[in-house]
């Protein structure tokens, strides 16, 4: 099994007191610890290995950040890790596919256009938050296939971005009780209501205010929002997304 | 009309704690060793920490009823009365006025005895808003002001929640759903979907406050990060600062939202 994340072996528990803060934050996103949940996390993990040392092999070694299974499968890894690693998936397939559709898209106006830029950068945003949070935890960039999606078709493009941010909404929801760190549920938090946002507005790109803007068939009775699992969420996203991903190792409600 | 009296009055009076009581102290007994038992700080230990969680999920209920009450009665009046909603938007404010209802409706499908009562409204918020139900831009305004109000009193909530995972979940399903009604307001009044400081649009500033917040992460630096990743043009510094800004919409404290919410409320409660 290969492992991303060589810092694991030797960085148990580092020691960062006597650098300055600027430099320090620096040191720290060298080694994609920037983050105190990150330190939070790697301890926890140190205790861990403690119990039950890391022969290099087997799911023990599997119980950090992201790895690449015998079979090529990227597993997302484990705990709040996992959750950010299946956002992270989920915030480079939106930065990957809107950057497409600005460049392919045949027949888009000037709002189109803007719009489409306007939703790219946003998650350009939330996917190099998640980057750096997860440092050597992160799953690789992936590799993308949007052969499915018509470019030539406005309609279709703004129908798979409503997808995507739908996705996004679904995802956040039925992940944030399993996050154990506070700190990145509130982040989580102030991400979704945004994709959420950007769902609307891709919605409205198709049939401005009508039901189907509001999002009303993801919308039950009790008048909440839907939820996916990671398996779900995953389902999802799979086809378009080259490399095989696990969620097997994320939290179960 | 001060709504913190009452909800601490709520809290007070707690009709069930008693009961309560006896089922921790019934579940300890199966649990626990005597000798353990024994120790009375153990003892309160355990009780007040299950006491504490369970009123402070029904004051986090009954806090976002009262936003859902007032959203719910606001459409309600709107969708009742004759010419204000054009027939272009009736769509969108019957769908907006039937989620509120629902919210309201399981939130004290929840709450059970412990949900507190409808208070009466005041929509002009003692004329500040002198004509919400006859001037439909008025109305407009108080719309996008009392969704953007619940997404942030939601997301400030949603950390409190967080040892009880169904009760989580819920919120989180409401707060998304208050999002995409917040959106779709600021679409009809042609807003930008996304809140900020600077573009209040005739809602007061407070809904606003601390909206511009570009520090999510002690460690992380987004402005540099994201700076020459973006297609918006002239990726400068400022362009950067804006769109991280408009990438994650912040929480309020239940405090701040009740001092923005208690002008709509009259003292007389039912």
């Amino acid at each position: 099994m290969e492992k991303f994340n060589t810092l694991t072996e030797k960085k148990a528990g580092p020691t960062i007191p006597v650098i300055p803060s600027v430099e320090r934050r620096m040191f720290l996103r060298s080694l994609g610890l920037a983050s105190a949940s990150a330190l939070a996390l790697l301890s926890s993990c140190a205790q861990e290995k403690l119990v039950a040392p890391s022969t290099g092999l087997g799911r023990s070694g599997a119980r950090m950040g992201a790895t690449i299974l015998p079979d090529g499968t990227i597993d997302l890894g484990p705990g709040d890790i996992g959750i950010s690693n299946l956002a992270y998936a989920l915030d480079q397939l939106e930065v990957a596919f809107y950057h497409t559709a600005v460049e392919k898209a045949y027949g888009l106006n000037e709002m189109d256009r803007k719009v489409l830029v306007e939703l790219h950068d946003h998650e350009i945003v939330h996917k190099e938050f998640f980057k750096a949070l997860l440092g050597d935890n992160a799953i690789p960039m992936l590799d993308f296939d949007f052969s499915a999606i018509n470019f030539n078709g406005r309609n279709d493009v703004f129908d798979a971005a409503q997808k995507f941010e739908s996705v996004g909404v679904g995802a956040f929801n039925g992940t944030g009780p399993l996050i154990q760190d506070l700190e990145i549920l509130k982040i989580a938090g102030k991400m979704v209501s945004v994709e959420a946002r950007h769902a609307t507005l891709a919605r409205n790109m198709i049939y401005p205010r009508t039901y189907f803007a509001l999002g009303h068939e993801m919308i039950d009775g009790n008048g909440l929002d839907w939820h996916l699992t990671p398996d779900e969420v995953l389902a999802k996203a799979q086809p378009f997304i080259k490399q095989k991903l696990s969620a097997a190792n994320l939290p179960k409600m | 009309m001060n709504l913190l009296r009452i909800l601490s009055d709520i809290e007070k009076v707690d009709a069930d704690a008693s009961e309560r009581f006896l089922f921790s102290r019934r579940k300890l007994l199966k649990t626990t060793s005597v000798a353990a038992l024994a120790t009375p700080a153990f003892f309160a230990a355990t009780v007040n920490k299950a006491f504490a969680s369970h009123a402070d999920v029904v004051a986090v209920l009954n806090f976002a009823l009262t936003l859902e009450y007032l959203e719910a009665e606001f459409y309600k009046m709107g969708n009742m009365t004759p010419g204000l909603i054009p027939e272009s938007d009736r769509q969108v404010f019957m769908k907006i006025g039937e989620h509120e209802q629902q919210h309201v409706n399981f939130l004290k499908s929840q709450l059970g005895g412990e949900a507190i009562p409808m208070p009466n409204f005041d929509f002009t918020a003692k004329g500040m808003f002198p004509n919400p139900f006859s001037n439909y831009q008025v109305f407009l305004t108080l719309s996008q002001a009392f969704e953007d109000l619940g997404v942030r009193a939601y997301k400030g909530q949603a950390p409190k929640l967080k040892d009880d995972k169904p009760v989580l979940l819920a919120a989180l399903k409401i707060h998304s759903v208050e999002a995409r009604h917040a959106a779709e307001v600021r679409l009809i009044r042609n807003q930008r979907v996304w809140a900020s400081e600077q573009e209040p649009g005739g809602v007061p500033a407070m809904v606003y406050k601390d909206e511009n917040n570009v520090k999510h992460h002690d460690a992380i630096d987004l402005i540099s990060l994201v700076d020459d990743r973006l297609l918006r043009q002239n990726g400068t510094q400022q362009i950067a600062e804006m769109v991280v800004r408009e990438s994650f919409d912040e929480p309020l404290t239940k405090e701040e939202v009740y001092m923005i919410a208690s002008p709509f409320i009259r003292e007389n409660m039912p």
